[in-house]
């Protein structure tokens, strides 16, 4: 009863917003510039995108935007906000949220992601449009709260569409794009918008906002794959193991098709990633000889090591901004770097996993550097990559 | 036009507004058209544990993210810093520029002689300045610190940023017409600097006046 | 839920299966007169056989506690996996079992997104999960759920073992039994959990066996009454099995019995807001 009373009162606080299509908000509607952090800027999202339901839990470096969601709860902009016990807790109540019929946010950082990670598959298998925003950082390897975005390579096959954001620029643009390619009905998938921790969340730089007294319209779950939970529709189950689990053909063949659906779904938001985010990837100086691939916030790194290998020692290179990891752009990369004869792959990570993903699409990797890689909250300088590049050239 | 570039780190203490003195002064660089980032060092923020804040400036758009490690300025927000190490980046003077410029909170020189043959070697200015001291006699208080260490720093270099854009920067800062919020350690540690103010306007007023003072007070330096 | 919903229109109602029809005809939605124990009505989804053990407690747990929903055109139910999961499949409720140990969380959501979506109308969240769910995977959330408030209730199916994944101890077995993972006999006595329940917040609470089915359903009915309109409600069922406690098929309520006069003591237990709304429905003389 405490709960409805607080709905009521927030409900009753609400602001003025206009609700207005995608197409108005992210491409249309004119910007102001403003000087935020990343956090500010995940609010400035959520603020925008007329979220019924937030659930949060603290990790660094992630609490200061869902400090700010709980605040915009407060002030009227989401209907209903709690502090769930755990990061699986919170992911899960999301999912329950979602299976509700309305549009819920999140976000999490490392530790809390893999201590979430059952739930990932879920949300896809559920074809639920939940956006979560990870502000990645280490997770163990030794203990770590640094920068760095290891735990993308663990969410790679988790059926979860992914976006890396460059500055808070991109973490704000992608977070209401995800909500706008989530929701479309022959895609429906949950969209995971990454951002390198402190490199980008508690880096205050100019960004450019829409007028905060407009926001997304109100997500529709009649146009779902999978009607709401909510007995207005004729029941339904939402198990995870189709059928009746035990050893049959049919139970095999329905989870492999169901999973090959969710595969597909992917497949079908490229377009609307083309639409609403400008592609999936983005090239500056298209055909040099020795192409960066780089995501998040090695792309900033890169394009400063390209601006001064420019001015200063006249060697021109070009750059790769992969934004969506899920679906992946390998035909883009591979027509990208038809003509480089060596290709660098910096990344905040040991594993190296966007190398593995870039290798495992195009050809001839005998031109691909995989590195150079930093980790454990290392910067990296872009002199680092001009060394790199310098050795390649050679 | 050449691009000019100016890195600034700032090491000091949690709680003594470290991180806000670069929020204002990065405010105030982008609010005269120039470019900006500002950043903390990268952890959880303890209240008299080490912390560390940069300030990128340019006159074109800045992609470099990350810890300043080769600066132009290092301002020191406390002597302990120098004398006991308590800093993120050791020695404090790691990676300063040919010519760089080090600022300290200090009446008295704190730089051991070790130190000090290095910053001769690369030509490094190095100016103390009693920032604690300064504020408390402008003030009443010594939490303007990194207000009068923000207005000896411009007072040093006129050409940094327009002393009335800092002002601006001041008054958005804590008149709650823009709602920042560092980290939730530094939003808490803000009612309590309030409410020792008492009311905003005052406070705002006594930091005007710290970094205006501030900033005489090192012209003559 | 409007019984329209899943009505056919004239033109299909050859095509549609003799299940589907029956489903309509004779299913468990606004029926005129209360949901109790004493008609289990004729619907498929209750009545016909499903993959569980010959014997099987939990699946008699079910069929009661669907017998006894006040709302069952208004519920949604929230399982995990393990045995319960196959009887559930069945229910003509909506139904979700995704993570193991999720169940409370899950619930949480739910209800608070339906509330929002759905301000006045009766919806009814029941979590419906066995032992190792509640007390040992899924224990914080379940505790944290109560804790907060939230308007879910909450019944255990307790056959005191893993039946699904094949006999394993749970926290709910009693000390000293002899079960795979606990190869010479459990260590530590059952997880006190209904006594917790009382403790973390529950408005309502109830231990009881499947023996006593009258009991068991009214308690059904009103912990989700009461979870409708004054706070979290928990309902302790014990459904032995006789696969993995190895005993006869034909001894589930025996077994059951037995238990009634030693741990398994009838208990009931409401806050006063809890009577006071019950008595205020009309729903308090019957127990007695």
């Amino acid at each position: 009863m405490s709960m409805s009373a607080n709905i009521n009162a927030a409900a009753s606080a609400g602001p003025n917003q206009k609700a207005v299509s995608p197409e108005e908000l992210l491409l249309k509607a004119p910007r102001e510039r403003a000087f935020m952090t990343g956090s500010e800027a995940v609010a400035e999202a959520v603020r925008r995108a007329g979220i019924d339901m937030a659930i949060a839990y603290p990790i660094t470096p992630q609490s200061e935007s869902m400090h700010l969601t709980g605040d915009l709860f407060a002030q009227g902009y989401i209907k209903d906000y709690y502090r769930a016990e755990n990061e699986f807790a919170v992911m899960a109540a999301v999912h329950g949220a979602s299976l509700g019929g309305g549009r819920v946010f999140t976000a999490t950082s490392g530790p809390g992601t893999l201590r979430a990670m059952e739930m990932f598959p879920v949300w896809a298998g559920s074809r639920q449009p939940i956006v979560c925003a990870f502000m990645c950082r280490g997770v163990a390897l030794p203990p770590s709260i640094q920068p760095e975005n290891i735990e993308m390579a663990f969410l790679l096959d988790t059926g979860m569409i992914m976006f890396h954001a460059e500055n808070s620029q991109d973490f704000f643009d992608f977070i209401l794009a995800g909500y706008a390619i989530a929701e479309q009905s022959e895609v429906h998938l949950p969209v995971g918008v990454f951002a390198d921790g402190f490199f980008v969340t508690h880096t205050r730089e100019v960004i450019m906002l829409p007028p905060d007294n407009i926001k997304l319209g109100e997500y529709n779950p009649d146009i779902a794959p999978i009607p709401p939970f909510d007995m207005e529709h004729a029941p339904m189950q939402m198990v995870r193991d189709p059928l009746l689990n035990k050893c049959n053909f049919v139970s095999y063949a329905a989870s492999a098709s169901w999973h090959q659906e969710v595969l597909a779904a992917a497949e079908r938001a490229r377009k609307h990633i083309n639409k609403y985010m400008g592609g999936l990837i983005e090239v500056e100086n298209p055909g040099a000889d020795i192409m960066i691939i780089a995501s998040g916030i090695a792309v900033s790194q890169s394009r400063d090591a390209i601006r001064t290998m420019a001015e200063r020692d006249g060697i021109t290179a070009g750059l790769i901004k992969v934004k969506s990891i899920r679906p992946f752009p390998a035909a883009e990369i591979a027509q990208a770097t038809a003509r480089a004869s060596a290709i660098v792959i910096p990344e905040f990570n040991a594993g190296g996993w966007l190398a593995r993903e870039v290798m495992g699409t195009i050809d001839n990797n005998s031109r691909v550097i995989a590195g150079p890689r930093v980790f454990g909250g290392m910067s990296l300088p872009g002199e680092v990559i001009i060394d790199v590049i310098k050795k390649a050239a050679r | 036009m050449k691009r000019s570039n100016l890195d600034i780190r700032m090491a000091g203490l949690g709680g003594q507004g470290v991180v806000t003195a670069a929020h204002i002064l990065g405010t105030a660089v982008v609010a005269t058209g120039k470019y900006a980032v500002v950043n903390p060092f990268f952890g959880a923020e303890k209240r008299l544990a080490p912390t560390e804040s940069y300030v990128r400036i340019s006159s074109e758009k800045i992609y470099d993210r990350g810890e300043v490690m080769y600066p132009n300025i290092v301002m020191v927000f406390d002597p302990q810093v120098i004398t006991i190490g308590k800093s993120h980046t050791l020695p404090f003077h790691a990676g300063l520029k040919d010519g760089g410029l080090i600022l300290v909170n200090s009446a008295d020189p704190v730089i051991h002689d070790r130190d000090k043959a290095v910053l001769d070697n690369i030509k490094a200015k190095v100016v103390y300045v009693p920032a604690t001291k300064l504020s408390v006699e402008f003030t009443g208080s010594d939490l303007s610190m990194n207000m009068t260490m923000l207005g000896a720093l411009c007072g040093l270099d006129d050409t940094l940023v327009d002393l009335n854009a800092v002002m601006t920067a001041v008054e958005e800062r804590f008149s709650g017409k823009t709602k920042i919020v560092a980290s939730g350690t530094s939003a808490a540690l803000d009612e309590a600097v309030k409410s020792k103010f008492e009311k905003m306007g005052a406070m705002i007023e006594k930091n005007r006046t710290a970094i205006n003072k501030a900033y005489e007070y090192a012209k003559r330096c | 839920m409007s019984k329209n919903i899943i009505t056919p229109t004239k033109e299909f109602e050859d095509v549609l299966t003799p299940g589907y029809k029956d489903l309509v005809a004779n299913g468990p939605y606004n029926r005129s007169a209360p949901g109790t124990v004493d008609d289990l009505g004729s619907f498929r989804e209750i009545t016909e056989p499903h993959p569980h053990c010959a014997g099987c407690g939990v699946s008699l747990g079910i069929r009661l506690g669907l017998a006894s929903l006040p709302s069952p055109e208004n519920t949604i139910i929230i399982g995990t996996p393990g045995c319960a999961y196959f009887a559930l499949t069945q229910s003509a409720l909506c139904y979700s079992c995704t993570a193991f140990g999720n169940q409370n969380s899950v619930a949480t959501g739910l209800k608070r997104m339906l509330k929002i979506r759905h301000p006045g109308k009766v919806k009814d969240v029941l979590v419906m999960v066995g032992d190792g769910g509640v007390a040992d995977i899924g224990l914080d959330y379940t505790l944290h759920s109560w804790f907060r408030g939230e308007n879910i209730a909450t019944v255990m199916l307790d056959n005191e073992v893993y039946g699904n994944t094949g006999g394993q101890e749970s926290g709910m077995t009693v000390e000293g039994k002899v079960l795979n993972m606990a190869p010479t006999g459990k260590k530590f006595p059952k997880i006190p959990v209904f006594e917790m329940a009382k403790v973390a917040g529950c408005a309502y609470a109830v231990r009881t066996t499947v023996a006593s089915p009258k009991k068991f359903g009214t308690a059904v009915r009103r912990a989700v009454l009461i979870a409708r309109e004054v706070g979290p409600t928990y309902v302790q069922v014990y459904t032995p099995c006789p696969t993995n406690l190895k005993f006869s098929p034909g001894k589930t309520l025996e077994a059951a019995k037995d238990v009634e006069k030693t741990y398994y003591q009838y208990e009931e237990y409401m806050t006063e807001e809890a009577s006071a709304y019950l008595s205020r429905i009309g729903e308090l003389k019957e127990a007695k």
